[in-house]
């Protein structure tokens, strides 16, 4: 409770000067990786419903209205920005924007609301089927041995897509 | 004239009372941190008051507890006219991720009628301010409602149990409302 | 004609004294946001708040809202009736209405308009509330009063256009005793105008606001007001016993060098208010028993004629 440390508190906070970022009328952008709103790319959704399953909100709802359409429709109210649906998903056609300006007077605006094609087969006229994660190896490829030195190459580098689904891990492949 | 003057002033000075009705405290710290000097929400004339009868604007967070809804429902009818409910925070907004949890009666809507959402787990003291800002009418809100088709209808359908005896096509036309 | 330019006087000083009180906590709060290195709140904005407080809806609750009205109505009063008995700048409108026991007697009434606020509200935390702003009335105002009375010790008379106008140093000889009193004015200023280290009874966190509570609206607004005027009002009283200087010049420049010394006042206060965290009552009591007892051996100097 010394006077001195008040006045040196109160010459620090005034060498200081103004530290108030004028936020309204100059935009202030998040930091890198920030989760913001999920935005659904419906060019590239499947409609698999992984991100349903997963959101630990149950924010993500499913419809199918007949064999062909299926509606899925996020609901902005309880969505935690937790980022699992976008980690989830096989089709990377969920990606956590860095918009955080969202407040609103109705909480309808947040919602997006897909209507998706599944396609049919024309045969049996059931939806078809994604191919699963081994049957997907087995299509790329697992062996990458080196034909034209004749080299047989241990490990595989194929990798199911071209980027890695978990950003921070780096695995080295040989 | 005094009325109208007194009206538009009540923009200018708006005091806020906080509610925490059973929220993680996540939020709750967001907004002490729009309250320092680096974000400094004073300079709206936004101040805050320790009691509801003082306050123009209740800031909740937290989901509507069956423990606590008494309490924000009295919080609530203390405030004077004119007043505005802002929901911080997921909880406040939908439930959060705790909406079928056994204490929760769910958003904050189901016991005060609330005029402006806030989302965000918790919302940056930036969301914060911006939610202030379009409060007062400095700037316009950014989001709305979105929706893609792949597929209009109707859809023709080739199913061999569809396709009617004389090989004409089932053609879907209904949609249900979701 | 004798009547009617000590009326005309003290409507003007009250007038002025209500115009310029918002500006003056406006400039409080900005110079308070300017020592946390923030921008503060436009300098008008306790105008803003006062209209607007006036355009909300007044809600009466509380045990007696009778009592409620009278208090809301008393505190304003009291303040602005003090205004036309200070002295500022100019000779005080109403200086033969009574004499400095009137001052304290108004002064004390100011406080009790609040105790009795707490206590038509009834509810448990404005009931604590007031208990505090009792104690801190009754350690605070015996300083005041002795202060008031070595002046008048020194002036040899009570009345007021004697002992407002630099009394305590006697003519020009700065006897030991007013030195000691400035000293101890100037170290419990702060509670006298409910500023932070002192501000106990209206302790927003701790008492949800104390005896104000439950009001609401335009009673607030009265409070508010009385509160912000006290600000000045005090500091008018401090600037007439202790530094009386200039006030015997041409019209406008002593009226302009009062405003100059209630504003370095101000500055003081908020900065004095902006670095410190609030007292507990205890310590608070326990410092004010300290400056009550050296306030004691002030008057005793005094009256041995030191």
């Amino acid at each position: 409770m010394s006077l001195k440390s008040k006045l040196k508190e109160t010459l620090l906070c005034l060498k200081a000067g103004r530290v108030t970022l004028p936020y309204p009328a100059r935009g202030h952008p998040a930091p890198e990786g920030f989760r913001g709103r999920p935005v659904f790319n419906a060019a590239k959704c499947t409609g698999c419903a992984g991100c349903a399953n997963n959101c630990p909100a149950r924010e993500i709802l499913v419809l199918d209205v007949c064999q062909e359409i299926r509606i899925l429709k996020y609901l902005g109210r309880r969505c935690a920005y937790c980022g699992r649906c976008a980690e989830v998903c096989p089709e990377r056609a969920i990606t956590m924007s860095q918009e955080f300006e969202t407040a609103t007077d109705s909480i309808g605006d947040l919602q997006q609301r897909l209507e998706l094609f599944m396609s049919t087969c024309q045969r049996c006229g059931r939806c078809f089927d994604p191919p699963s994660v081994l049957e997907e190896l087995k299509l790329k490829g697992y062996r990458l041995d080196d034909l034209a030195n004749e080299r047989w190459v241990f490990g595989s580098k194929a990798y199911l897509t071209s980027e890695p689904a978990v950003d921070d891990i780096r695995i080295e492949w040989d | 004239m005094l009325k109208t003057l007194c009206q538009k002033m009540s923009g200018r000075s708006l005091w806020v009372y906080h509610a925490n009705s059973g929220g993680c405290n996540g939020c709750d710290i967001e907004v002490l941190n729009v309250l320092t000097p680096y974000y400094d929400v004073e300079r709206f004339g936004i101040k805050l008051v320790g009691s509801p009868r003082h306050a123009d604007v209740m800031l909740c967070q937290g989901p509507a507890l069956r423990a606590t809804a008494k309490a924000l429902r009295r919080a609530y009818e203390a405030m004077p006219a004119p007043k505005l409910v802002f929901a911080i925070g997921s909880c406040a907004c939908g439930g959060g991720i705790w909406f079928d949890s056994y204490p929760v009666i769910g958003p904050i809507e189901k016991l005060i009628p609330v005029d402006f959402y806030i989302p965000g787990c918790p919302p940056r003291p930036e969301a914060i301010v911006y939610g202030v800002a379009v409060a007062l009418g400095l700037v316009d809100k950014k989001t709305a409602p979105a929706q893609f088709k792949q597929l209009e209808l109707p859809v023709p359908r080739y199913h061999p149990k569809d396709l009617l005896g004389s090989g004409e096509m089932v053609v879907y036309e209904k949609a249900e409302k979701v | 004609m004798n009547l009617l330019q000590p009326l005309f006087g003290a409507l003007a000083n009250a007038g002025l004294v209500l115009l310029l009180a918002p500006l003056f906590q406006g400039a409080l709060r900005k110079l308070t946001a300017i020592f946390q290195s923030r921008q503060g709140p436009p300098l008008l904005q306790p105008y803003f708040d006062l209209l607007k407080l006036l355009g909300k809806e007044d809600i009466e609750s509380g045990e007696s809202p009778v009592v409620q009205r009278f208090a809301a109505y008393l505190s304003l009063a009291t303040v602005l009736t003090m205004a036309a008995l200070v002295p500022m700048g100019f000779a005080a409108p109403l200086n033969g209405a009574g004499d400095a026991i009137l001052l304290i007697y108004m002064l004390t009434l100011c406080g009790v308009s609040t105790l009795l606020a707490g206590l038509a509200a009834g509810s448990t935390y404005s009931l604590v509330g007031v208990s505090r702003e009792m104690m801190t009335m009754i350690a605070l105002e015996p300083l005041l009063a002795i202060a008031v009375f070595v002046g008048a010790i020194q002036a040899g008379s009570f009345r007021l256009e004697r002992v407002l106008n630099g009394s305590v140093y006697a003519a020009g000889n700065f006897p030991w005793s007013a030195v000691v009193m400035l000293a101890v004015m100037l170290f419990s200023f702060q509670a006298f105008v409910q500023k932070v280290p002192f501000d106990i009874s209206e302790a927003e966190t701790e008492l949800m606001e104390g005896p104000l509570m439950e009001y609401s609206g335009p009673k607030l607004a009265l409070f508010k007001y009385a509160q912000m005027a006290k600000l000045m009002v005090y500091s008018g009283i401090f600037v007439a016993l202790f530094a009386p200087w200039g006030s015997d010049l041409a019209f406008p420049i002593n009226w302009l060098f009062f405003w100059a010394k209630v504003c370095v006042l101000v500055v003081l206060v908020t900065l004095i208010a902006a670095t410190h965290a609030r007292y507990r009552i205890d310590q608070a009591l326990r410092y004010f028993a300290g400056l009550l007892a050296v306030a004691f051996a002030a008057l005793i100097l005094a009256s041995y004629g030191h």
